[in-house]
This record gives structure tokens, C-alpha cells and sequence, in this order.
């Protein structure tokens, strides 16, 4: 420790202004304060300070994101076992998910790494934490087959046009992984959408021979014909309520598990890290719209108005959109009237996607980053409320 | 009583505050008067080194009011006056004598004060010096002579850690406060203090003086928090406010005629050995009063008033003619390995990021700032403690653009100055000194 200390120390002139490599002191800094705290004291009063730093911050919900990654190995590999037609030990599936997902979790800190390091040294700020958030995410929401050069391009896209451009973490008004994640879905549907792309290839088994990949939960419920129950379609097809809870089913590497976000967000809630409002209303809104389409539902209607609404919140990437990208602080609103809002709206809107324009069937990343854009206003609502309220002092 | 019940705030687990218990200081050998340190004032020295003073002797006046006297805390000759950057006076250094003279004053009785004229008092007050004590709002300034407030509010102080608490300064005091509360009485149609909701003895005994109860964690024992919650009309932010301790100094000139000198001092913070109250003199060193009571195996930082709004001073300086507190706190340079994963049990945060969290109990906290600034990432941790209802986090960035209306809007000039908004801040920004600057910036613009 103290040679590593001693290391940092013999380095930082270097890095410093006037020394050779001044320019990239952000560089420096952000790994330098990977092993150290700053030894930065507080310039007045007040003298002493919170613990919490946007580092701690933020690795907070990286801890809580790791899980995820675990059980989306292990999910990844399970899925490519069982559609090989072979037994889904544990080990071996964790190993096979391992192989399929760390490349694409390497690739994706890489390239954020990079573009973040550009732009911290051309503008000269320091680097932010926020970046290792998005890059966590970011695979977490794809497909397990994506190829490697869709992924450096998609968290390119999400990383440099959600949020460097507009002045990095903090400015941004879209969450950044998933405006990456919305771009590889635009840009490349084939690859991002369908039954193929859910389930990865068992090392050694050629894709073309896979053909028992199974369909996702929200391909079967977009397939049920009209007057039948999705929950019944759902169940044929093997997927019981419970097993959506639990997680172990085709889709993307992370976003399948209920459970985990549900730990998840009640920790980052309770921690006060994301915001239990965002969360609740989310949880309300889906309820809310979910019963309200079941009142309307009606003979020959679309199978989705009569879904029993709490098969909405364990289905796709809703509960992991709603724990991880609509909790994220910068691009939600900033009030707390505005949070309910915000979060009931993303229900709302998830479900209204849903169920009414199938061919999108992940309403959820849509309408989180939908209601990104709407933030801001429902904020100056908040605030020119609340400002009419106070009594003037001028 | 009225009842105020205050929800927003935040206190501090801080460890090594000052028992009850007050210790009578050695006299030191010399004092000093600080006006860099007594805000808004441009002081006019009145005296060279060499020169002899007596207690109350004036030292220096305030340029564009040269009522505003500063008087000497001591009698015997000046020795230094220190300069500070752009020549301001950092302090006037006098080496006390062993029979100090002092300069005389009519002393008051209470029937006397109640049948003066206000301008009688008022100028009176001035002359001895202690008028400067008098703050007004929302600039937190001195109060102008000429005006008269709709109220003075009287705080009590001592939630912040470790201002000196009240059971402890006004024990063995209650005439001089009684008296004190007159004075006030006859400067402004009403006098408003608040007591404590749990109090001991000593303040219950003042409940006759009291206009309301209060409640809360710190800051709910700031007169300005008071103001902001009970005014019922805009023309009430002109309102005055008097610190309880300071008080018992206009007090204590009325009733003896002479320029008062005795203060109690809460010597507090985690590097003091024995946390405790030092009866000792306005103006005295620091060194003197630190003298071999501290911790001496790291760095410290002594923190002259409370750690939140209190200013940084070194060995060398004296105490503040306004301030009752020190502090001395590790001064925090050292990097700490991987720290930010850290389970933390002993790091306080207003967040629950650490298992500090789980459990409450007093934690020794240093001068490091734990991290470094970023931009703001909108967590509202400083809405949630603020006693006023601003919204901090969107007030600096109006303030820092220089929109001087939306900021006011914002309600800036209701910010009691607490310190909470930056202590709480995950991005290390100065939140509560960008509004501090602007409401300055905002007053000099009013008065230029």
C-alpha cells in the first residue's frame, strides 16, 4: 500500500500543470482515486463534511448491479444449454455466460472508458463516476448475442450524444445507457428484436442447428390471439408467474430478474441513492393503467387489456428499468411531486406501449426515455408552484 | 405557548462536545479586537502600536458609519496590529496590564431604561460599543441605528456543534438576561424568543420571557429559521436579531457602566482532551486557550464559532469578539486506501451509503472534504435539510449565473447561512457560499 501510495506520489508531477503529461491529469485522478481518497481539505465552513461522494454514489449501485451480472451469466448460459438440449449444470452454465457476457462487458467500459478520457482531457474536468454506472447497465439490457461492434457502437452513442455532448454526467437529459441501448434498437432491429437473438449459442454448437430457442415472454404474449389470456399462452409456453419473478428465462443478460431489482431498488431506496417516489409511482402507474385496461377489455378485445397487471411489472425489462434507469437521478426530475409524476407516467406509458403498438414490445426503455424529455417540465410546474407559495423577501 | 415543530435539518453525531462543567481560564497575557472578522463593517483604525488603551478605549469605527464603535477588550498598550491581504485589519494586539483602567459609562438601572427615551438608549448602546451586536435581517448585518424593527428575535444558540449552550451560559444569569430582554423591549415593539420544547431548569425558568416553543434538529434554534416560519407579512424580514450570549453583554454594560470583557467559550471537537466550558475574556489567543489541552499526535484545524458556520483561524489568532466557541477538529490531509468502498461504520453520512447508518453514536469527524467536486447529479439532499424551504440546489445555479431576480425568487435572502446544504452535497459543491456571496454581492448593490 505504501509503495502503491509512493508510486501515485513520484507520478503526480508528471501530470500536473508544467509537467509532461499535464494534459491528462483527469486520466491520472480517476485512476489515482481508484486506490486513494483525495487528500483535499474543505476550504471554510463548513468545515466537516458528508462521507458520500459521487464516487460512493455511484458504485453503490454498481454493488447492486453486480448480482445481475452474475445471475445474467448464468442465465445466458443456462438459456444456451437447455436450447442445445443438454443438461444446464450450474458451473457449466455460469462458464458458457462468461464467455458470452464478460467480452461484452469489457468491450463496453472500454469504449466508455475511452470516449469519457477524450472528453474530460479536451475539456479539461475531471472524470465522472457516472460513466461506470452506464457502462454497467448498458450490457445488462442487451440481448446475450449481440455482436461485440454493436456494442462499442451503441454505448459510443449512448455515451458521446446522451451525454458527453451536453457537458457529461450531471448535464445530461437522457440516461445515457439507454440511449445507446435505444440506438442498437433502431439501428439494428434484426439483432435486437425477435426470437433468435435471446438465447446465445452453446460454445461449439453452430447457431444454424439451434433452431429450439425459445420465444421471450412478450414475443408469446404478442403472439396470443385475439380472445385468448396471455396469462394461459404464457403458462403453455412454460412461464408461470413465479418463473418471471424469478428470472430464468430468455431475454436480455440482466433485465430478466424481478427479484433482484426488487432488492435491488428497496436498498438503493433505503440508502436514499435512487428515489423511493420514482419507484412507488412506477409500481402505481402500471397498477393503476393495468386494472383501468382490464375494465376495458371485453370480448374479442387485444388479449393485453385483460392481462392481470401484475404480469406487466415482471415481464420484459420493466422492473429493471424502472429499479436502474428511471431512478437515475440527472435525467428525472429534480422535485418530488414531479418524481411521482414521473414514475407513474413511465408506468403508464410502458403499458400503453405495450399494449397497444406490440411491434415495440419493450414499452419499458421507451418510455423511460420519453419521460426524460418531459422532466424538465414537469419540474418548472413543481417549482412555479412552490415559488408562487413563498412569501416574497426581497 | 405557540408551538413551532421544525422537521428539516440535520444533527450532527460529532463527538468531543464540551461537558457541562466551567473552568476558570489563567487571565492571558494579551488580547486582541479582530474587525477583519465582523462582517460588513470597513473599520477605521483609531489607535497606533505603542499607544496606551483602557477597557473601552476605541480602537476603530466603521467608515461609513463612524457611530459603529469597536472598543478594547482590554487596558494597556497596543503592541501589533496585524494586516491581512489588501490591508484589512486581521487584529489590534494589546498586552494587558496587571491593573487594567477602564474608561467609565453611566451605569442604567431597569427603571431607568424603561423611562429613557429610545434615542437616549440607542445612543448610548452605540457609544459603549455594544451596538454591533444587534444583527439585522435577511443580511445578517449590523442594525441600523436609525431604524426601528418590527421584532428582535433572541437565539439561544447551541445546536450547532459545539456552540456554547444555553442551561450552561445563563445559569447564575437570569437578571442579566431579564434586564437584557428589557433593553430590547424598548427598541422594538416586540421581543420573540424561543425556548426549546425539552428544556432543564435554567430555561424553564425563563418561560415568562418566552413567546413560543420549538423543536427540531439544528438549525431550529436560529432566529432566522424562527423568523422564516412565523412572519406573517413581507414587512417582517427587516426584522433584528440578538445572539442570548450577546445579550448578557449589553446586559451586563447597562447595569455596571463599564465595557464588558468576560466570556464563556465552549472549547469542543475531537482533538480536545477534556471538551469544557473556559470562562476567560473576549479577545483571548487561541494558543492560550488550546494551551495543553489538546490531543497533540496529528494535524489540527481550529475552527474559531460551530463546525458548520464557523471560520478557520490558526494557534496564532485570537478569539473572535463575537464568538463563544472553538473547535478543534483533525485536520483530515490524509489519502485513505480504497476509500470508497469502505463499509464505513464510523463515517457519518445524511445519505445511508454506510453502515453508520444502521446504528447512532457521537463519530470523530476531520476536515477532509471525501471526495471531490463534480456537477450537481440532483439527489435534493440539500432540499431535505434546508430550514428555510429553499431550494438550494437550483438557487446557487441562479445565483451563479447572476440572476439576481430568479434568485430571489428562490427565496435567497431567507437562507439563515446554517451550512447544511454543503455539508450534505455528494458533489462538494460550496452551495452555501455561492448564496452567502450573492446575498453580499446582492446587498453592496443596494447600497452603492
Amino acid at each position: 500500500m505504501k509503495l502503491l501510495k509512493d508510486f501515485f506520489d513520484d507520478q503526480r508531477p508528471h501530470f500536473e500543470p508544467g509537467g509532461r503529461f499535464a494534459r491528462y491529469l483527469p486520466f491520472f485522478e480517476a485512476i489515482e482515486t481508484v486506490f486513494f481518497t483525495p487528500a483535499e481539505t474543505t476550504p471554510g465552513g463548513p468545515h466537516v463534511r458528508d462521507n458520500l461522494d459521487v464516487k460512493r454514489f455511484m458504485t453503490l449501485v454498481i454493488v447492486m448491479l453486480l448480482p445481475h451480472l452474475l445471475f445474467g451469466m448464468y442465465n445466458t448460459g443456462y438459456q444456451a444449454l437447455v436450447a442445445a438440449g443438454q443438461a444446464p449444470g450450474p458451473v457449466a452454465s455460469l462458464l458458457i455466460g462468461l464467455y458470452h457476457v464478460l467480452p461484452m462487458v469489457l468491450v463496453t467500459y472500454a469504449v466508455g472508458f475511452f470516449w469519457e478520457v477524450l472528453f474530460a482531457v479536451v475539456r479539461g474536468h475531471g472524470m465522472s463516476e457516472g460513466l461506470f454506472v452506464s457502462c454497467m447497465l448498458f450490457p445488462l439490457t442487451l440481448p446475450p448475442t449481440t455482436p461485440l461492434w454493436q456494442v462499442a457502437l451503441g454505448i459510443s452513442f449512448g455515451i458521446v450524444i446522451g451525454k458527453e455532448i451536453f457537458g457529461g454526467t450531471g448535464r445530461n437529459f437522457l440516461n445515457p445507457a439507454l440511449t445507446g441501448r435505444a440506438f442498437l434498437f433502431f439501428a439494428f432491429p434484426v439483432r435486437m428484436s425477435g426470437d433468435a437473438v435471446w438465447t446465445a449459442a452453446t460454445v461449439g454448437v453452430d447457431k444454424a442447428v439451434d433452431a429450439v430457442s425459445a420465444a421471450t415472454p412478450l414475443a408469446v404474449a404478442a403472439l396470443t390471439p385475439k380472445g385468448g389470456g396471455i396469462a394461459a399462452a404464457l403458462h403453455e409456453a412454460g412461464y408461470s408467474f413465479w418463473d418471471l419473478f424469478w428470472g430464468l428465462y430468455p431475454g436480455s443478460v440482466g433485465g430478466t430478474t424481478t427479484w433482484l431489482c426488487l432488492i435491488g431498488a428497496a436498498a438503493l431506496c433505503f440508502m436514499k441513492i435512487a428515489n423511493y417516489r420514482i419507484v412507488a409511482g412506477g409500481i402505481l402507474g402500471v397498477l393503476a393503467t393495468g386494472f383501468l385496461f382490464n375494465a376495458l377489455a371485453g370480448e374479442g378485445s387485444s388479449p393485453w387489456l385483460g392481462l392481470n397487471p401484475f404480469y406487466h411489472l415482471v415481464m420484459g425489462g420493466y422492473a429493471f428499468a424502472l429499479a436502474y434507469m428511471a431512478t437515475e437521478p440527472v435525467s428525472g426530475p429534480d422535485m418530488d411531486a414531479a418524481r411521482w409524476v414521473y414514475g407513474f407516467l413511465i408506468g403508464a406509458l410502458t403499458l400503453l406501449i405495450r399494449v397497444f403498438n406490440p411491434a415495440f414490445p419493450e414499452g419499458a426503455m421507451l418510455a423511460v426515455l420519453f419521460m426524460n424529455l418531459f422532466a424538465p417540465l414537469m419540474d418548472h410546474v413543481v417549482v412555479q408552484t412552490r415559488l408562487r407559495k413563498r412569501m416574497v423577501n426581497v | 405557548m405557540q408551538a413551532l415543530l421544525l422537521k428539516r435539518g440535520l444533527d450532527l453525531p460529532l463527538q468531543g462536545a464540551p461537558e457541562a462543567r466551567r473552568e476558570a481560564l489563567a487571565p492571558p497575557a494579551r488580547v486582541a479586537l479582530t474587525p477583519a472578522r465582523i462582517p460588513f463593517i470597513k473599520p477605521r483604525l483609531k489607535v497606533a502600536v505603542g499607544e496606551r488603551v483602557k477597557i473601552g478605549s476605541l480602537l476603530c469605527e466603521d467608515k461609513r458609519d463612524p457611530r459603529l464603535r469597536f472598543l478594547s477588550p482590554g487596558g494597556g498598550e497596543v503592541v501589533d496590529i496585524r494586516f491581512g491581504p489588501r490591508r484589512v485589519i486581521d487584529a489590534i494586539v494589546i498586552a494587558l496590564e496587571t491593573d487594567e483602567a477602564a474608561v467609565e459609562f453611566a451605569p442604567l438601572s431597569e427603571d431607568q431604561i424603561s423611562g429613557m427615551a429610545r434615542e437616549t438608549l440607542v445612543a448610548h448602546l452605540l457609544d459603549g460599543g455594544l451596538w454591533p451586536l444587534l444583527k439585522a435581517f435577511p443580511f445578517r448585518s449590523i442594525a441600523p441605528p436609525d431604524d426601528t424593527p418590527p421584532a428582535i428575535y433572541v437565539g439561544l444558540g447551541g445546536q450547532e456543534p459545539f456552540q456554547a449552550r444555553p442551561e450552561v451560559y445563563l445559569q447564575e444569569n437570569r437578571d442579566a438576561f431579564t434586564c437584557g430582554m428589557a433593553l430590547l423591549g424598548r427598541l422594538a415593539p416586540e421581543v420573540r424568543l424561543g425556548l426549546p420544547a425539552e428544556r432543564g431548569e435554567t430555561l424553564q425558568a425563563l418561560g415568562d420571557l418566552a413567546s413560543f416553543e420549538f423543536k427540531g434538529p439544528y438549525p431550529s434554534d436560529d432566529p432566522g429559521v424562527h423568523l422564516y416560519h412565523q412572519k406573517k407579512d413581507p414587512a417582517e424580514n427587516r426584522s433584528w436579531f440578538i445572539h442570548a450570549q450577546d445579550l448578557l453583554l449589553l446586559a451586563e454594560f447597562c447595569m455596571t457602566g463599564r465595557y464588558p470583557t468576560r466570556r464563556l467559550v465552549a472549547l469542543g471537537g475531537c482533538r480536545v482532551r477534556q471538551p469544557l466550558y473556559l470562562d476567560t475574556r473576549v479577545g483571548v489567543p487561541l494558543a492560550h486557550l488550546a494551551e495543553g489541552r489538546l490531543k497533540t499526535d496529528t494535524e489540527v484545524r481550529y475552527v474559531v464559532g460551530g463546525v458548520l458556520t464557523g471560520y478557520r483561524d490558526t494557534r496564532e489568532g485570537f478569539l473572535g469578539w463575537e464568538q463563544t466557541a472553538v473547535t478543534v477538529l483533525p485536520a483530515g490531509e490524509e489519502k485513505e486506501f480504497l476509500g470508497f468502498v469502505r463499509p464505513g461504520a464510523r463515517k457519518h453520512s445524511f445519505s445511508r451509503g454506510f453502515l453508520s447508518a444502521l446504528r447512532y453514536e457521537p463519530l470523530s469527524m476531520d476536515c477532509n472534504l471525501h471526495g471531490e467536486e463534480r456537477p450537481c447529479v440532483a439527489c435534493s439532499y440539500c432540499e431535505r435539510v434546508c430550514p428555510v424551504g429553499i431550494l438550494p440546489q437550483l438557487a446557487y445555479k441562479s445565483a451563479l449565473a447572476g440572476e439576481v431576480e430568479e434568485s430571489l425568487a428562490h427565496g435567497l435572502l431567507d437562507c439563515v447561512q446554517c451550512g447544511l446544504c454543503t455539508y450534505v452535497c455528494p458533489s462538494k459543491i460550496e452551495l452555501c457560499r455561492f448564496l452567502t456571496d450573492a446575498k453580499r454581492t446582492y446587498l453592496e448593490e443596494q447600497t452603492a
